[in-house]
């Protein structure tokens, strides 16, 4: 009886033991999933910022300066805009493109401040050049409003602007010649920001904003894979933009949302490293931590409404678009899974097993843990340089700070992304928060 | 050693070790000796005539001093407001001239002649010229800028290093370098063996330009006001000679035009494109990488190749009514060929006597 039971506790022992195993083993083999995720995110940077410091570097558009220039209409999308909206109607009624071939459209989307009163101002000033859209109910959100303003749009390229943009004198040419190309569906220019010395966290912004364009977008475009367009600097083609069914007022993040319905529809989407726009960036973190959580939701949303259909589906993307649209569509899910990673390796690491499965297990680990977040900074290093400024790439340590907050942020609003999903619960649109004084 | 001093003494080396490598970030965050906005080209982008328009309100300041020369018929030297040296001519300066006429002399201050200008062979003029009449350069010059009120010309082999705009004609003989910015307000002439980056003016006339060589011209019948469908093909694609396609086409291969074929949308190709003779195209033509353009073919909308481009004799692009740009880094044109608009070679650009 006794031998019984021994037995039979040894069996359970045996049991649990490999029980234990398994998930000891199922831990170390999504660790390593993880790592190679993050392995293969760290050399994409690493390919981009050699690409942009020694590659080709395509800017097949910027030289036409001279043509039969089409129709154009700018929208200017301003939710109570107040500080901002005169600042970017001034600029753009003194834009060198032909007067009769360019109508501005401010898309007043239910301000509640004095941005109506500013717009009619410059309707009355410049008679014929703006047809404002007051928008005075309907559903919140950028593209909802976008898409209420098409009905005053007839021709065939458009381009958005947010209020806080100041475009130069060259530069609403410098977007309409990309759509001389057939294939041309989007247009995004470079944002640039303003405020940059305003703060520790502006100065931050300022590098991974140089880094997100002078070196992410580029390569991308260098590289014929998918830059992406950015819903403000940017244009569209409006055969394009019905072909694909028009603005998703469903969509969080409608300029990754319509980057990949062009994509899915045959259409390119195009980077103009040259068409740079002067913008103005979060100067407080909580502001940051809120627009950095709406482009998170976005973004994994249209991972999940476009990424399966991308990857294997039938349409019109090369090969290297799909692998790098995949990509990019992952960026904001990587960091729950950094953070998933480090809880990992913590777990597996207490179990007493630290090198895993040998020599290549361990530099995995070295490379998930130290090159991943070094290929970024590098990336960002790399754009300082292009851009011919060198004492704020001393401002790099600190960029740790940036992406530590960035991890976090982005990590919760996809928890709440999940929760909303499961309790039903509406996106709540917020708008990012203006800091310059009142014009 | 007492352990609370080793204790402190590691604490204190670790921090150190910590705050060191930040020490020029806390020093940069401190100073804000980088944080101004990144200065992108806001009014200028683009703007040919920019340096044009910037060195004519510079020398808007010795307007007196030419006023003087131009009435008295004299020559003067002057300073320009950042203490620039200038000699204001309202006479052909026989003591310049003399000078000039030293081979490989070289002049190092500004010049503004109020009157027509001839200079000499074999000079380098280090420093910009203003000329409010004609300008005729000898040859071998060395220029570093120009910028003409009425008509300029270089002679044979001259070399412009940065700009020239001429309000009238500009005309480089044989074998220029033209390596900066080349604009005009009515008309660009170049001959045979010159080299080029970007040119600009109502009309480029490659070496001599024929109407014998002018390319067919569309048929407005065929230009609905809706614009053309866009007929997408997935491999190399031909048009046949003489067809007539009412679409837009987009090729994800190589596209070959043949002769006589008319295009009444614009075209697009991932890969090089070829027309041969006498192809009409009435919107934009643009190829991923290599572009032929045959014997009087004609294009309208813009003209871009993202590797190479070859022109042959007879090609027409634009219109006078409807200028437009042909662009890719590196550019062969022959003679007969006009441009109306931007001829812009990134890299190079060259004008050969037959393709």
């Amino acid at each position: 009886m006794r031998k019984l039971l021994a037995r039979r506790r040894r069996v359970r022992s045996d049991q649990a033991e490999s029980v234990s195993r398994l998930h000891f083993r199922a831990m170390i083999y999504v660790l390593n999933i993880i790592v190679f995720a993050i392995c293969v995110y760290t050399a994409r940077h690493y390919w981009f910022t050699l690409n942009r410091l020694f590659g080709f570097q395509r800017h097949p558009y910027i030289d036409i300066d001279t043509a039969d220039w089409p129709p154009v209409t700018v929208l200017v999308a301003a939710h109570n805009e107040e500080k901002v909206i005169a600042n970017i109607l001034e600029a753009l009624m003194t834009v060198r493109y032909p007067a009769d071939k360019i109508l501005v459209i401010p898309v007043n989307d239910r301000s509640t401040d004095r941005t109506r009163e500013i717009i009619d101002t410059f309707v009355e000033n410049f008679p014929g050049r703006i047809r404002p859209f007051h928008r005075i109910g309907g559903k919140a959100g950028k593209a909802a409003a976008l898409k209420d303003a098409m009905e005053l749009v007839d021709t065939e390229v458009i381009l958005i602007f947010d209020a806080d943009y100041i475009p130069g004198a060259g530069l609403i040419k410098q977007l309409v010649a990309p759509f001389f190309d057939l294939e041309v569906g989007g247009v995004m220019g470079r944002v640039v920001p303003l405020n940059a010395g305003t703060n520790l966290l502006t100065r931050l912004l300022d590098l991974e904003r140089a880094g997100g364009y002078q070196v992410d977008q580029q390569a991308r475009m260098n590289l014929r894979l998918v830059p992406q367009h950015g819903g403000t600097v940017a244009g569209v083609r409006l055969s394009a933009l019905r072909e694909i069914g028009g603005w998703n007022e469903n969509s969080l993040a409608e300029d990754t949302d319509l980057t990949y319905r062009l994509l899915l529809n045959g259409w390119k989407t195009v980077y103009q490293n040259r068409s740079e726009c002067y913008e103005e960036v979060p100067e407080v973190w909580s502001v940051r931590v809120k627009q950095i959580m709406r482009w998170a939701k976005g973004h994994n949303q249209a991972m999940m409404t476009y990424g399966f259909r991308l990857l294997v589906g039938k349409h019109r993307a090369t090969i290297r678009e799909r692998i790098d649209g995949t990509l990019l569509l992952g960026v904001y899910a990587m960091a729950p899974i950094t953070l998933v990673g480090w809880a990992l390796a913590l777990g597996v690491f207490y179990q007493g097993v630290a090198p895993l499965h040998g020599v290549i297990a361990l530099l995995s680990l070295t490379a998930y843990a130290a090159l991943g977040n070094l290929a970024a900074f590098f990336e960002i290093a790399a754009a300082a340089r292009l851009d011919g400024t060198r004492k704020r790439i001393s401002l790099l340590p600190f960029l740790i700070l940036g992406f530590a907050v960035s991890i976090f942020s982005v990590s919760r609003a996809a928890v709440s992304q999940v929760t909303d999903l499961l309790t039903g619960a509406e996106f709540h649109w917020d708008k990012t928060e203006r800091f310059r004084k009142v014009s | 050693m007492s352990p609370y001093l080793a204790v402190g003494a590691l604490i204190f080396i670790s921090s150190l070790m910590f705050i060191l490598p930040l020490v020029p970030s806390l020093v940069e965050l401190r100073s804000k000796s980088d944080a101004l906005p990144l200065n992108v080209v806001q009014q200028n982008a683009g703007e040919i005539r920019h340096f044009a328009d910037s060195f004519r309100s510079y020398i808007r300041a010795l307007e007196p001093t030419m006023r003087h020369c131009s009435v008295s018929g004299s020559m003067a030297r002057d300073i320009l407001p950042d203490g620039e040296e200038c000699v204001v001519l309202g006479a052909v300066d026989e003591t310049m001239v003399f000078s000039l006429q030293q081979q490989d002399s070289a002049y190092a201050v500004v010049i503004a002649a109020v009157i027509d200008l001839i200079v000499p062979a074999g000079v380098t003029f280090s420093k910009d010229i203003y000329a409010r009449g004609q300008f005729k350069g000898g040859e071998n010059n060395n220029y570093r800028a120009i910028l003409g009120e009425k008509d300029v010309h270089l002679g044979p082999s001259s070399h412009v290093i940065r700009w020239v705009h001429a309000v009238g004609k500009f005309t480089a003989d044989l074998g220029c370098r033209l390596h900066g910015r080349i604009s005009s307000d009515s008309l660009i002439r170049l001959q045979a063996d010159c080299s080029f980056l970007r040119l600009n003016a109502p009309r480029i006339e490659i070496g001599r330009a024929t109407e014998n060589g002018a390319a067919p011209s569309p048929n407005s019948s065929l230009r609905g006001s809706r614009r053309p469908r866009r007929f997408w093909y997935d491999g190399d694609f031909e048009v046949k000679a003489g067809q007539v396609i009412p679409s837009d086409i987009v090729v994800r291969g190589n596209l070959r035009i043949r002769s006589g074929a008319r295009i009444c949308g614009s075209v697009k190709s991932a890969n090089n494109i070829v027309l041969e003779d006498a192809v009409l195209v009435e919107g934009s033509l643009i190829s991923a990488r290599k572009m032929r353009i045959g014997h009087r073919c004609a294009v309208h909308g813009p003209v871009v190749a993202e590797r190479e481009l070859a022109l042959a004799t007879g090609v027409r692009c634009g219109t006078f009514e409807h200028p437009t740009t042909v662009s890719a880094p590196s550019i062969e044109v022959s003679e007969d060929v006009v441009v109306f608009g931007t001829l812009w070679a990134r890299e190079r650009g060259q004008v050969v006597t037959n393709l």
